[in-house]
C-alpha cells in the first residue's frame, strides 16, 4: 500500500504515489531554475508541463488510476534530462559544463524551512518542528518550555505564540521542506559566499556576453545593464535579510524579556498585595476594588498585547514564515482596543474624583499664656513612604532622616490601615486678642461635597498642656477615602505682644513663617519670637550663635595658631577661627558665622 | 578530450531550426507531432530540447501557434510558419543544400 498524493499540472488532476511525486516535484523544480531567467521561460514551463501532463494521461486509465515512479521515469527519459536541454535557451551560454555547474548549485537543495510537525506532536507540534529545523531531539525543547513555564509563564506564552506564528506542515512538499537541509544562521553567511561566488562567474559570463554582442553588433547591451542592475538588488537583499533576522532576535529577546517584566509586575501586585507599595498607591488612587483589578487588566492588555504580537512578528522574521494569520492580527488589535478602552474607563472615573478642590477650616481657642512653647508630637505609628520616594526604609529613622513636606505615608495603628500626610505650622498676626488655631484642611473631590467630607475626615490632633501646645508631625486620613491629595496646614494666630518659643522638634513642621527678622525656618526654631504689629520678631536672635557652644578663642598669647585641630588668628580686632564646628569671623562691626545652620552675617550697622 | 557525442549534439542542434521550419511548411502541427517527426529520424533524442526552441523561433517571429481542444489531455497548441517564417526557411533552404554542397565536396576530396 502506497500513499498517494493529488497534484494538478496543466489543469489536470493527477494522483501520484508520493516518491513518485517527490521525484516529478525536483525535476520540474530543477527545469523551473534553468528556464527562470530565459526569456519567455514561464511560457516554456507550461509547455513542458502541458506535455508532461499529456504523457502522464497516457499512463493512466480507469483501470489504473495513479501515476506510479515508473510513469515518472518514463516521462523523464523521454523529456530529458534538464540540464540536456536547456541550454538551448541559453543561447549564449559559455560551455555546457559551466552553466550545469552553476545551475546545481542553485536549484538541487530544498530550502528547510519551520513547520509545526503534526506527525510526531504532543500538543501542537511545535517542538519537534522547531527541532526538526535546528535538528534538535523535541525532548530538549519540551524540557525547556517546561522549566520556561516556571519562570511568569513564559514557556506558556512562548508556546502558544509558536503555535499560531507557525504553520503545521500539511502537504509532502511542506512535510519535504521542514526536514530538508538545515536552515539556520550559520547557513546564512554560506549562502552569502555562495551569492558571492555566483556573483564572480555570472560577471565573467556577463563579460563574455558583452564581447560577443559587440562583435555581432547586436543591440542588447541594455539587457545586461539590467542584470547587473538586478545582482546589486541582490547583494542589498542579502544584506537586508542578514540584518532582518538580527532585528528578529531582538524583538524576540526583549519581547521575553518585557512580558516577564510585565507579569511580574503586575501579577506580583495581585500575588503579594500587601508587601508592593505600588499595589497600595494604585490602591489608594483608585475608587474601589473593581476598578483596581479592571486597571490592573487594562495595563495587562494595553503593554502585554504589543509585546506579544513583537515576539510573534520576530519569530515570523527569524523563521521566514509567508503564511500569515489575518485573524492573528485583528484579534491582537481588538483586544488591545479593549484593554486601552478599560484603562480609559479607569483613568476617567479616577480623574474626575480628582476634579474639585475644597477647603475646612477649624477654630481652637488656646488658652493663653505669656509665652506659649510649641512642640511637635511624633506619632507612635508605623508607617512607610509610599509617595514614589527611592527609599522606602521603614520606621521612624528612615523618616527621620530625609522629609520631604509632600511626601505621603501609608501608616499602621492597631492593625488599621492609614494614609499618613505632614502637617505645616504657620504663625500669624492675630486680629483680635484670643489666641487661635486654625486648622486648614484640603482635599479632592468628584464634586464639591465629597471633596468636603474628604477634607472633614482628615484627622489631626492638636494638645494644649498649660503653656506648652503639641502639634501632631501627621494628619491622618482614612484607607477608604483614598488619596485624593489631602493637605492640611496649621495656623496659630498670634496676638501682638505674645510670645511663642519654637522648639527644635518643629524643624520640619515649620514652612515659610514670615517675620521681620527674615530668618529661615530652619533658624527660627530654638528662640522665642514675639509678635509685634509689624509681625513676628526675635527675641535671642542677637547673638545668632547663641544656641551654638560658645567659640572658645584661644588667648592673645600666640595671634596665629594652626594646629590639628583647625585655625586661629587672634588679633586686636579680628578673630578668625576655622575648625570641625565651621568658620567664625568677629570684627569690631560685624559676625560672620558659617556652621551646621548655615551661613549668618551680623552686622551692628542696620 | 575529445567528445565526439557533444559534437554531433552540436551538429543536430544546428540543423534542428530548419527541420522544424520544413516540418511546419507541410502544415500544422503540435509539439508531440514535431517530436514524432523528428524522433523517427533520429534528429531529436529528447522533448525537451524542442520547446525552449519553438518558443525562441515564435518571439522572433517566425512562428505562431493557435490553441486547440484535446480530447486527451490539456488543450494543444498548434504551431504554424508566418509569411516571414516562410520566406525564412527557403534562405535556410538554399544555404543548407550550398554547406551540403560544400561539406560533401571538403569531404570527398579528403578521401
Amino acid at each position: 500500500m502506497n500513499k498517494t498524493v493529488t497534484i494538478n499540472i496543466s489543469g489536470i488532476i493527477f494522483h501520484i504515489e508520493e516518491d513518485a511525486y517527490d521525484k516529478l516535484n525536483k525535476y520540474l523544480t530543477t527545469i523551473r531554475g534553468y528556464f527562470n531567467k530565459a526569456e519567455g521561460g514561464s511560457e516554456i514551463m507550461s509547455d513542458i508541463e502541458a506535455r508532461i501532463a499529456e504523457m502522464l494521461q497516457s499512463k493512466t486509465s480507469l483501470v489504473k488510476q495513479v501515476v506510479l515512479m515508473s510513469d515518472v521515469d518514463h516521462v523523464m527519459d523521454s523529456m530529458g534530462k534538464p540540464e540536456e536541454f536547456a541550454s538551448e535557451s541559453l543561447e549564449h551560454a559559455s560551455t555546457d559544463n559551466e552553466s550545469q555547474n552553476n545551475s546545481y548549485t542553485y536549484n538541487e537543495s530544498i530550502k528547510k524551512r519551520l513547520y509545526r510537525d503534526g506527525d510526531s506532536k504532543v500538543i501542537g507540534g511545535v517542538c519537534s518542528g522547531v527541532g526538526n529545523y535546528f535538528d534538535i531531539d523535541a525532548v530538549w525543547l519540551r524540557i525547556a518550555l517546561l522549566l520556561m513555564f516556571f519562570f511568569a509563564g513564559t514557556g506558556l506564552l512562548l508556546y502558544i505564540i509558536l503555535w499560531i506564528a507557525i504553520p503545521e506542515a500539511k502537504t509532502t512538499a511542506e512535510k519535504l521542506a521542514m526536514k530538508g537541509e538545515r536552515a539556520d544562521i550559520n547557513n546564512i553567511s554560506k549562502a552569502v559566499k555562495e551569492e558571492a561566488e555566483q556573483f564572480k562567474k555570472r560577471m565573467e559570463k556577463y563579460g563574455d556576453e558583452f564581447k560577443n554582442m559587440a562583435s555581432t553588433h547586436k543591440d542588447v547591451p541594455r539587457n545586461t545593464i539590467e542584470k547587473i542592475v538586478d545582482f546589486i538588488g541582490d547583494i542589498l537583499l542579502n544584506i537586508g535579510r542578514v540584518l532582518l533576522k538580527i532585528i528578529g532576535i531582538f524583538m524576540v529577546v526583549f519581547g521575553v524579556i518585557f512580558f516577564f517584566g510585565l507579569f511580574t509586575s503586575v501579577f506580583g501586585m495581585t500575588l503579594f498585595p500587601n508587601n508592593v507599595d505600588g499595589k497600595e498607591w494604585i490602591d489608594l488612587l483608585l475608587l474601589d476594588g473593581k476598578d483596581f483589578y479592571l486597571g490592573l487588566i487594562g495595563i495587562a492588555i494595553f503593554i502585554g498585547t504589543p509585546i506579544i504580537m513583537m515576539i510573534y512578528g520576530g519569530v515570523k522574521i527569524l523563521f521566514k514564515i509567508r503564511y500569515s494569520n489575518r485573524w492573528v492580527n485583528l484579534s491582537a488589535g481588538i483586544i488591545w482596543l479593549i484593554g486601552f478602552f478599560l484603562l480609559l474607563m479607569v483613568g476617567i472615573k479616577t480623574g474626575s474624583d480628582f476634579s474639585k478642590t475644597a477647603k475646612v477650616r477649624e477654630n481652637i481657642i488656646v488658652k493663653p499664656y505669656q509665652t506659649l512653647y510649641l512642640k511637635m508630637h511624633e506619632m507612635p505609628i508605623n508607617f512607610h513612604e509610599i509617595n514614589m520616594s527611592d527609599e522606602d526604609e521603614e520606621g521612624e529613622e528612615g523618616f527621620k532622616a530625609n522629609k520631604k513636606n509632600n511626601d505621603y505615608m501609608i501608616g499602621t495603628n492597631n492593625g488599621i490601615k492609614y494614609l499618613l500626610g505632614h502637617a505645616q505650622l504657620n504663625i500669624i498676626k492675630s486680629q483680635t486678642d484670643q489666641i487661635n488655631l486654625v486648622i486648614v484642611k484640603e482635599a479632592k473631590g468628584a464634586d464639591k461635597r465629597t471633596a468636603t467630607d474628604r477634607a472633614k475626615n482628615i484627622s489631626y490632633q492638636v494638645i494644649q498642656k498649660d503653656s506648652i501646645i503639641e502639634f501632631d508631625n501627621l494628619f491622618k486620613v482614612d484607607h477608604a477615602d483614598k488619596f485624593r491629595v489631602q493637605d492640611m496646614t496649621v495656623i496659630l494666630k498670634l496676638p501682638v505682644g505674645k510670645i511663642i518659643y519654637l522648639d527644635k522638634s518643629l524643624e520640619t513642621m515649620i514652612f515659610d513663617i514670615e517675620n521681620i527678622n527674615n530668618t529661615y525656618d530652619g533658624d527660627m526654631i530654638n528662640r522665642r519670637w514675639i509678635m509685634t504689629e509689624n509681625g513676628l520678631k526675635c527675641l535671642d536672635c542677637n547673638g545668632i550663635d547663641d544656641n551654638v557652644e560658645e567659640t572658645e578663642w584661644t588667648d592673645g598669647s600666640q595671634p596665629v595658631d594652626i594646629n590639628k585641630d583647625g585655625v586661629n588668628i587672634n588679633s586686636e580686632d579680628t578673630k578668625i577661627k576655622m575648625d570641625s564646628n565651621g568658620v567664625r569671623i568677629h570684627s569690631k562691626e560685624a559676625k560672620v558665622t558659617i556652621d551646621k545652620h548655615g551661613i549668618h552675617v551680623d552686622s551692628k550697622k542696620q | 578530450m575529445v567528445n565526439s557525442e557533444n559534437t554531433k549534439a552540436q551538429m543536430r542542434k544546428g540543423v534542428l531550426e530548419l527541420c522544424i521550419l520544413s516540418i511546419l511548411s507541410q502544415g500544422d502541427a503540435y509539439p508531440t507531432e514535431i517530436i514524432e517527426n523528428l524522433k523517427k529520424t533520429k534528429l531529436v533524442v529528447v522533448e525537451g530540447t524542442l520547446y525552449p526552441l519553438l518558443t525562441r523561433l515564435k518571439n522572433t517571429g517566425l512562428l505562431t501557434y493557435r490553441w486547440e481542444e484535446s480530447t486527451s489531455g490539456p488543450p494543444r497548441k498548434y504551431y504554424m510558419l508566418t509569411e516571414i517564417g516562410t520566406s525564412y526557411l527557403k534562405e535556410l533552404h538554399l544555404s543548407w543544400y550550398e554547406l551540403v554542397d560544400a561539406v560533401n565536396k571538403t569531404i570527398n576530396k579528403q578521401d
